[in-house]
């Protein structure tokens, strides 16, 4: 090493090493969301459900030696509803409910299965990864997708429920679905492309005539094979991204174990 | 930094490894076995060389069979509740699973 003097500056410096390690190179991102579409998104749907009317209704219990959960629905002016009734508990209307996919675990499945030809999803979500897989999902089945921040304050009060993180609509074969349709049309042309670095090579294409011939759950490996044999010609190439290697300085702030340092 | 040069070359093929393994699956879903070869090795050249990383890229990774897992393709992602809520990821090939917390206050030690 060089003069005694000088490595006791360098011990100084590396008592906070700088740690290096590997970072992914895709950065799964949403697509920046425009405000105007944004509030366009919102107040759209807001509007048709409230038009709808479409609301989770649950009975106020009466229960003295528990918490009471009071969700009282806002939009009906009516009592609440008596035990008797048969619409005690539930939704108003069944046949909408059906083509909505409401929630992250039920819109995942309904991914998966390509039920769904749009896909909402609240921003405002905290840790990311509740809602990061639902990205890499839709753009693998070509479903548009969007992140609207504040999704899930907006819609939740008109259906009657306490959060919505993620809501999807399916498609719909015959004309029963024609309550969401034009709502979903002009939702979807608001709605910008996501892309996935990795995916550059093979892109699914639009699954609307497979999909209403094939019903299953091997649609989604299905559709991918038959787009491949179509695009054999072109040559896939995914262009490699550049090496990201992430920098890590310990925390110098942080409080070390008095750990018993033997010195030969 | 000193450890610049020798472990450079290997993040470099740590990097060409992990998007080839995605490429694969792009292009080819049914298969699994080369992706989790691809990333076989990654997990070894990064065990032998002590190379650490990233926790987004760990995630992605199933811990027991070494497959890449891309929810929708070869995992299954699912939001469960136990008192506290969790994301559960499930590996379609060896049925490992992989539990994250919700917790909305939670920041990675890699992040500080």
């Amino acid at each position: 090493m060089a003069a005694p003097g000088k490595p006791t500056k360098k011990e100084i410096k590396k008592q906070t090493p700088a740690k290096t390690s590997f970072t992914s190179p895709f950065a799964s991102k949403w697509s920046p969301l425009p405000q105007e579409d944004m509030h366009f998104i919102l107040k759209t749907l807001k509007d048709k459900l409230i038009s709808m009317g479409l609301e989770k209704k649950e009975v106020k219990v009466f229960r003295p030696w528990r918490k009471k959960k009071s969700k009282k629905p806002d939009v009906a002016p009516q009592p609440v509803p008596q035990v008797s009734d048969s619409s005690k508990n539930g939704w108003t209307d069944v046949a909408a409910r059906r083509q909505l996919a409401i929630g992250i675990n039920e819109v995942t499945k309904a991914l998966e299965r390509n039920e769904l030809r749009l896909l909402l999803v609240c921003k405002s979500v905290k840790p990311k990864h509740m809602t990061n897989h639902l990205i890499a999902l839709s753009t693998t089945r070509g479903v548009p997708a969007c992140q609207v921040p504040r999704l899930s304050q907006s819609v939740s009060e008109p259906l009657g429920l306490k959060s919505v993180l993620a809501l999807g609509f399916r498609w719909c074969s015959s004309s029963d679905g024609g309550v969401f349709t034009d709502t979903v049309d002009a939702i979807k042309l608001r709605v910008p492309t996501l892309d996935m670095a990795w995916l550059q090579g093979a892109k699914p294409e639009e699954p609307v005539a497979m999909e209403e011939e094939e019903g299953g759950e091997r649609r989604g490996q299905k559709r991918k094979l038959e787009s491949e044999s179509e695009e054999v010609s072109e040559s896939p190439s995914c262009t490699l991204q550049p090496l990201q290697v992430k920098r890590i300085v310990a925390n110098p702030a942080k409080k070390k174990k008095g750990k018993p340092k033997k010195k030969l | 930094m000193a450890l610049h040069l020798k472990d450079k070359e290997a993040y470099q093929r740590l990097n060409y490894l992990y998007q080839a393994a995605h490429c694969v699956l792009a292009q080819n879903p049914e298969n699994v076995e080369l992706a989790r070869f691809y990333c076989f090795s990654q997990k070894t050249i990064a065990k032998r060389l002590v190379l650490r990383q990233d926790p987004s890229v760990k995630r992605t990774l199933c811990k027991r069979c070494c497959s890449l897992l891309i929810p929708g393709v070869t995992a299954t992602t699912r939001q469960k509740r136990n008192k506290t809520r969790f994301t559960v990821m499930r590996c379609l090939s060896c049925g490992q699973r992989k539990t994250l917390l919700n917790n909305p206050d939670y920041c990675l030690w890699a992040d500080r």
